[in-house]
């Protein structure tokens, strides 16, 4: 009998351990105010990557030339700012109002506070240069998207607080 | 004893003057913008390794360094060709002011001072300073056409550390330096 519950048991085990160590997206929504309501999405990457890769839909399309022509010397700074080292490379405050954006070892940080309201992005160099790559020719590759972010994993890539509402999202 | 001091701090002060060229060369050199308007309270701080200026510079269309004229002042203009002809003319002529341009409210003047070329705009409202190395001019002007060589450029602000432009507005300031620090 106890063979049969640790057999039962192993295949959700296996299949949490293959989920981990491929990736998982974590969205968790919190709403403020009183009876605020928090919903957490775990989103394994590897099964998101493979319906992106089998989804009979056509990719999205991104009509943005002048990206598309400015796309290698993007992907060329993006490769100059990963061999710099660590450092704040831009900040802009305004009564009320303060971007900044750092580069803090593989990840470029950008940081955004408008009066109450705050943006936390972190942009990992390695997947944004990836996604760059997958832009070639206009179109988005959400298999490509999705890959990028499995290479991102340990990366808070999202935190944005408006009001009482936070949104974030994790990459493990 | 003091004679042989003094010789030895000479001799140490002289491979300093030397190796400093050379460690600057070898540090990674940052380019740093402030932009600070009083008036609106806001301040713009730029910092970026001069490999990441020079990767985006060499992905820019050919003829973004492509320029027939040079503006100088509000209505003066200067060919590229006159001002290479200038250039060269005036290379060996040791310190000079090479143009100067007064109008109603504003003067300009382009003089060589040493190894810099000093650019003064001044009227009312601004008053502003360009310090450039006379041998960056001649990188930027290597170019040949209406082309002006901002890569040959780029290869001498690799050597170039401290101030090179500084703007005072009524309002705002602009200061452009190159150093070795992020």
């Amino acid at each position: 009998m106890l063979k049969l519950i640790a057999a039962l048991l192993s295949v959700p085990a296996a299949g949490l351990a293959l989920v981990a160590s491929t990736g998982v997206m974590v969205v968790d929504v919190q709403e403020g105010g009183p009876g605020a309501t928090r919903i957490v999405v775990p989103v394994p990457l590897l099964l998101a990557q493979a319906v992106a890769s089998l989804a009979p839909v056509p990719a999205p399309r991104i009509d943005a030339p002048e990206l598309e022509r400015h796309l290698p010397a993007v992907e060329a700074v993006l490769d100059a700012l990963a061999a710099a080292p660590d450092a704040e490379l831009v900040r802009v405050e305004e009564p009320g109002e303060r971007v900044v954006i750092s580069k803090a070892g593989a990840v470029l940080q950008v940081r955004v506070r408008e009066r109450g309201d705050e943006v936390a992005v972190d942009v990992p160099l390695r997947a944004a240069r990836r996604v760059l790559r997958s832009l070639h020719g206009g179109r988005l590759d959400a298999a490509e998207l999705i890959a990028a972010l499995r290479s991102a994993r340990g990366v808070r890539i999202a935190d944005v607080k408006d009001g009482g509402d936070r949104v974030r999202i994790t990459v493990w | 004893m003091r004679a042989r001091v003094m010789a030895l701090v000479a001799v140490a002060g002289a491979l300093g003057l030397q190796a400093a060229p050379a460690a600057a060369q070898n540090a990674t050199a940052w380019v740093h913008v402030r932009v600070e308007e009083a008036g609106k309270g806001s301040k713009v701080n730029v910092n970026l390794p001069l490999p990441a200026v020079e990767a985006a510079l060499a992905f820019a269309p050919p003829d973004t360094f492509s320029r027939k004229h040079i503006q100088i002042g509000g209505k003066g203009q200067v060919t590229l060709a006159d001002l290479r002809r200038v250039w060269k003319e005036l290379e060996a002529a040791g310190d000079t002011e090479l143009v100067s341009v007064e109008e109603a409210d504003q003067k300009v003047t382009v003089a060589r001072q040493g190894t810099w070329v000093q650019v003064r705009v001044s009227s009312k409202k601004e008053t502003v300073r360009v310090d450039v190395p006379v041998t960056l001019v001649d990188a930027l002007l290597s170019g040949t056409g209406e082309q002006l060589n901002v890569r040959g450029a780029i290869d001498e602000l690799r050597k170039l550390r401290g101030d090179i432009v500084q703007v005072r507005g009524e309002d705002s300031t602009v200061r452009v330096w190159i150093d070795e620090r992020s």
